[in-house]
C-alpha cells in the first residue's frame, strides 16, 4: 500500500520530518479533539454520529488492510454481529446497556477470530472471497433466524433512553449528550489502536505486509499475527456496531450486506490506508460526499463511484496521506 | 448532510448547528411559539426501485400541503412539508428521521415505503414521542409489539387487502399457486392470502419464492404450470410485479389461470401496458375512477390536475395526501400541535379527503376505509392513457376486514 521501501519497519515508521514526528506523537490527543469538534462542524448531530461509527469501523479495517495488508471483504459480519448481539442482549434478555456492548464486542470478536482462523489460510483474492462468503453466512443467518433478529423487519424494541453511569443519568435521546458518550468509547478505541500500532506487535504486522517471506525468515509466525490482526480489526469493527445499536435503536438486516463491506474499503481508501486519522477522514468524506450529490441527482453512486476511480489512480494515499505526505514535504513518505 | 443544498451553506449550516446544540442544552423543551411553522417531515425513498410511488407520495403530499395553506393553514400557521430521500434503507431512514426531528425539530412525521424502513421510522418516533403517520402496507405495525401511541397507519394492511382480493377471486374449490417475494411483503401477503383461501374454501396448490428484484421468472413458471392453477397469484410489488406478469402471460398462464395480485400498481400497468395485464385482478387503496361516484375524489383528482399539467393521482401517490390531510385536520381541530391534544384528535377524527369515510381505529390506529377490487382495462375500453381499471368491487370501509384488537394482542 505504501511506497516504503526501509527493510525496517521501525524506521520506516520514524517520520523524517519533525511536524510529522510531532503530530504522530500526538495523533491520539489530536484524533479526539477533532471528534469533540465534529458534531459542531457537520449539519446534524445524526450526521456526526454516523461518521464517528463509520470512521470508527474504519479504523479496526485499516488495522487489518491499511497496516497488516489484507483486503477483507466481509467486515459487515463482525459490524454487524456486534449491533445485533447488543440489541438482542438489551431487548431480549434485558442485560443493562453496558453488559450488552461488552457481549457484542466479545461476540463480534470471536467471529472475528473464526473467519479469521477460516481465512488467513489464504492470499490475495481468495483471501477476500473467503471473508465474503463468510460474511454472506452471516447475512443469511440473520435473515433466516427472524425470531432472534426480526428477519427482514429488522430488530426493533430495545431503545435505551437513560443511562446510568456511577449514579449519574445520561439522557441519551439528547443528540449532543449522545454523541459524547458514544465518542468516549471510540476515543478508547483509538488509543488502544494506536497503542498497538506503537507496540512491536505493530511492528510486525507492518513487517508482514511489506514483505511477508522476509518476516517469516526474521523468526515471525506470519500466521498467529494475520490471526491476532484479524481479530482485533473485529473486535473494533464490533464495538462500531454496538455503537450504532445504541445510537439508532434498531438493527437493519443492510447492516450485514456486502454494500457495508464494500463501503468500509471505500471509506479507508478514500481517507487513506495506512493513516491513522485516515479512516475518520474517508468516512466523513464519503457520507457528506453521498448525501450532498444524492440532493443533485439520483444517480448519486455514479459521481461517488467516478471520485472512488480519480483518488485510486491517482491519490492511492487517500484525502489524509495526501496532505500528511504534502505537510512534510517531499522527505516525508 | 441534508442542510448541505448549496456550499453556500455550510457556514450558516455550523452556527445553526451550535446555536442549536447551544439551545438543546440550555432547555432541553422549547416552548414554541403559537406563530412558528408546522413542519412536516417526510422520509421517502425517491431514489431506489420504488422512485417512482415516491415521488407521487411527495407531489400529493404537497398538494395537501398546499391546500391547508391556502385555507388559511393550522390555527393560523403555515405548514411545511420536509421532504427527505431515505434511499429505502432502513438505517438510512432513521438517520434522517433523527435529522429531522433533532435539527429541523418536525412537529411530525408522514411517509416511508416499506415493511423495514417504516418499522425503523416508528422505533425512532415512539422513543421521542413524536406522531408518525405510516403510509406503506405492513401488518407488523398493528401489532402490539410494534404499537406506539404516537403512530397511526394510513395505508391499508395485508390482511385487509388479501381479504378484499380474495372474496371477489377466489371460490370455492379454487386451485391456487403463489409467486411469491422472499422479503416481509411478499410473505404477509401470503399469509393473508392463505388465511382467507382457507375460510373461502379454496386450496393451495404450491408455492415458490423468488428473490427481491428478480428480472427473470422463467424458470419459475414450467413449475406454476404444472401445478395446474385456476388462479396463479402473484405476490411482490413495483417493478418486480410487471416483471413477473409479463413473463407469466409470455408463457401463456394467463389461458390456464387467472392472475390476481394483492395491490395492482398503477404506475406498472402505466409502463407495461394493457396487454400484459389483460385481466389482471388486484387491490388498491386508491383508483382516480372513483370520481363518478364519490365527491372528494373528484376534488382530489382536478386539484391534483390543475396542479401537475393534467396528470392523475396513483395508488400509492393518495397515500401521501390522506396521510398529511388527515394529521392537518387533527392539528386544526387541536388548535396547534400538541402531541397529546392531536393524538386525541386524529384518534377522534372522522375524515373523506379522497376516498369516502375513514377513521382511525382506536386500538392501533389504522385507518379503518374501503379497499377496491380493481380488474385491468382491456385498450380497446380505455377512454384516455390514465383510464387503467374497472372497480370490480368496493369494500366498504369497516373494522370487519380488520384483524380484531384482541388479535393483535391488545387489552380488550
Amino acid at each position: 500500500m505504501t511506497a516504503s521501501t526501509s527493510s525496517l519497519p521501525a524506521a520506516a515508521r520514524a517520520p523524517r520530518s519533525p511536524w510529522r514526528a510531532r503530530l504522530t506523537a500526538w495523533r491520539v490527543p489530536l484524533s479526539i479533539l477533532a471528534l469533540c469538534l465534529l458534531p459542531w462542524l457537520l449539519p446534524s448531530q445524526a450526521l456526526a454520529v454516523n461518521v464517528l461509527i463509520y470512521g470508527l469501523l474504519a479504523v479496526g479495517y485499516n488495522l487489518l488492510f491499511g497496516y497488516t495488508g489484507l483486503l477483507s471483504f466481509g467486515h459487515a459480519a463482525f459490524f454487524g454481529a456486534g449491533a445485533y448481539v447488543t440489541g438482542i442482549a438489551i431487548g431480549q434478555f434485558g442485560l443493562p446497556w453496558f453488559a450488552a456492548m461488552l457481549l457484542g464486542v466479545a461476540f463480534g470478536g470471536a467471529l472475528a477470530f473464526l473467519v479469521g482462523l477460516l481465512s488467513i489460510r489464504t492470499r490475495g483474492i481468495y483471501f477476500s472471497m473467503v471473508t465474503l462468503a463468510l460474511s454472506q453466512l452471516v447475512y443469511y443467518t440473520a435473515l433466516q433466524a427472524s425470531s432472534w433478529t426480526g428477519g427482514e423487519n429488522g430488530l426493533r424494541g430495545f431503545t435505551v433512553s437513560t443511562i446510568n453511569v456511577f449514579g449519574w443519568a445520561i439522557d441519551i435521546l439528547d443528540p449532543v449528550k449522545k454523541y459524547y458518550v458514544l465518542m468516549v468509547f471510540a476515543a478508547a478505541a483509538l488509543w488502544f489502536v494506536s497503542r498497538v500500532l506503537n507496540s512491536p506487535f505493530g511492528a510486525v504486522i507492518e513487517a508482514v505486509r511489506e514483505n511477508e517471506t522476509r518476516a517469516r525468515a526474521c523468526g515471525y509466525d506470519v500466521e498467529r499475527t494475520k490471526l491476532l490482526s484479524f481479530t482485533l480489526s473485529g473486535v473494533i469493527g464490533a464495538l462500531a456496531g454496538t455503537l450504532f445499536a445504541l445510537h439508532l435503536a434498531i438493527v437493519p438486516l443492510d447492516i450485514l450486506s456486502i454494500h457495508t463491506s464494500g463501503m468500509v474499503v471505500m471509506m479507508t481508501l478514500l481517507g487513506g490506508a495506512g493513516s491513522f486519522f485516515g479512516p475518520f477522514v474517508g468516512a466523513l468524506a464519503f457520507l457528506l460526499m453521498e448525501d450532498v450529490v444524492s440532493l443533485w441527482t439520483s444517480h448519486w453512486q455514479i459521481v461517488v463511484g467516478t471520485v472512488f476511480i480519480l483518488f485510486v489512480l491517482f491519490l492511492p494515499k487517500g484525502i489524509w496521506g495526501t496532505a500528511l505526505a504534502a505537510l512534510a514535504g517531499r522527505g516525508g513518505r | 448532510m441534508t442542510q448541505g443544498f448549496s456550499p453556500t451553506s455550510t457556514r450558516r449550516g455550523t452556527l445553526a448547528g451550535i446555536a442549536a446544540g447551544a439551545a438543546t442544552l440550555a432547555m432541553p423543551r422549547i416552548a414554541r411559539a403559537q406563530s412558528e411553522i408546522i413542519r412536516i417531515g417526510f422520509p421517502t425513498p425517491l431514489t431506489g426501485p420504488f422512485a417512482a410511488e415516491a415521488k407521487d407520495q411527495v407531489k400529493s403530499a404537497e398538494l395537501a400541503v398546499k391546500q391547508i395553506n391556502d385555507k388559511g393553514g393550522v390555527a393560523g400557521r403555515k405548514v411545511e412539508l420536509l421532504v427527505r430521500d431515505d434511499k429505502l434503507n432502513a438505517g438510512e431512514a432513521a438517520t434522517r428521521t433523527l435529522e429531522l426531528i433533532e435539527k429541523d425539530k418536525v412537529h411530525a412525521i408522514v411517509g416511508a415505503l416499506s415493511s423495514a424502513v417504516q418499522l425503523a421510522v416508528n422505533e425512532v418516533t415512539r422513543a421521542r414521542g413524536v406522531i408518525y403517520v405510516s403510509i406503506s402496507q405492513s401488518d407488523t405495525i398493528n401489532e402490539v409489539k410494534d404499537f406506539s401511541r404516537f403512530t397511526f397507519h394510513e395505508a391499508l394492511n395485508p390482511h385487509m387487502t388479501t381479504a378484499a382480493v380474495a372474496k371477489h377471486t377466489f371460490k370455492k374449490g379454487s386451485k391456487i399457486a403463489y409467486l411469491v417475494a422472499d422479503y416481509a411483503y411478499g410473505h404477509e401477503m401470503l399469509r393473508g392470502f392463505k388465511r382467507a383461501q382457507e375460510a373461502l374454501g379454496a386450496t393451495s396448490v404450491g408455492e415458490i419464492l423468488h428473490p427481491f428484484g428478480a428480472a427473470d421468472y422463467s424458470t419459475f413458471m414450467p413449475r406454476l404450470r404444472s401445478m395446474r392453477p385456476d388462479i396463479l397469484c402473484i405476490c411482490n410489488f413495483g417493478r418486480d410485479q410487471a416483471n413477473a406478469i409479463k413473463q407469466a402471460v409470455d408463457f401463456g398462464m394467463n389461458r390456464q389461470a387467472r392472475i390476481v395480485v394483492p395491490v395492482l400498481l398503477h404506475n406498472q400497468r402505466l409502463a407495461i401496458g394493457p396487454e400484459a395485464f389483460d385481466g389482471v385482478v388486484g387491490g388498491a387503496n386508491y383508483y382516480w375512477g372513483l370520481e363518478d361516484t364519490i365527491p372528494s375524489a373528484k376534488a382530489f383528482n382536478d386539484a391534483f390536475k390543475a396542479a401537475h399539467d393534467g396528470a392523475y393521482p396513483t395508488d400509492y401517490g393518495a397515500y401521501g395526501y390522506t396521510g398529511v390531510y388527515s394529521l392537518l385536520l387533527a392539528m386544526q381541530k387541536a388548535g396547534g400541535t400538541e402531541t397529546d391534544k392531536v393524538i386525541a384528535a386524529l384518534e377522534e377524527l372522522k375524515y373523506d379527503v379522497a376516498k369516502g369515510p375513514q377513521h382511525y381505529r382506536k386500538c392501533d390506529h389504522q385507518s379503518v376505509q374501503s379497499v377496491l377490487v380493481l380488474e385491468s382495462k382491456k385498450k380497446g375500453e380505455m377512454k384516455n392513457p390514465a383510464d387503467l381499471f374497472k372497480v370490480l368491487a368496493t369494500e366498504p370501509a369497516s373494522e370487519d376486514i380488520l384483524r380484531t384488537c384482541k388479535e393483535l394482542g391488545f387489552p380488550a
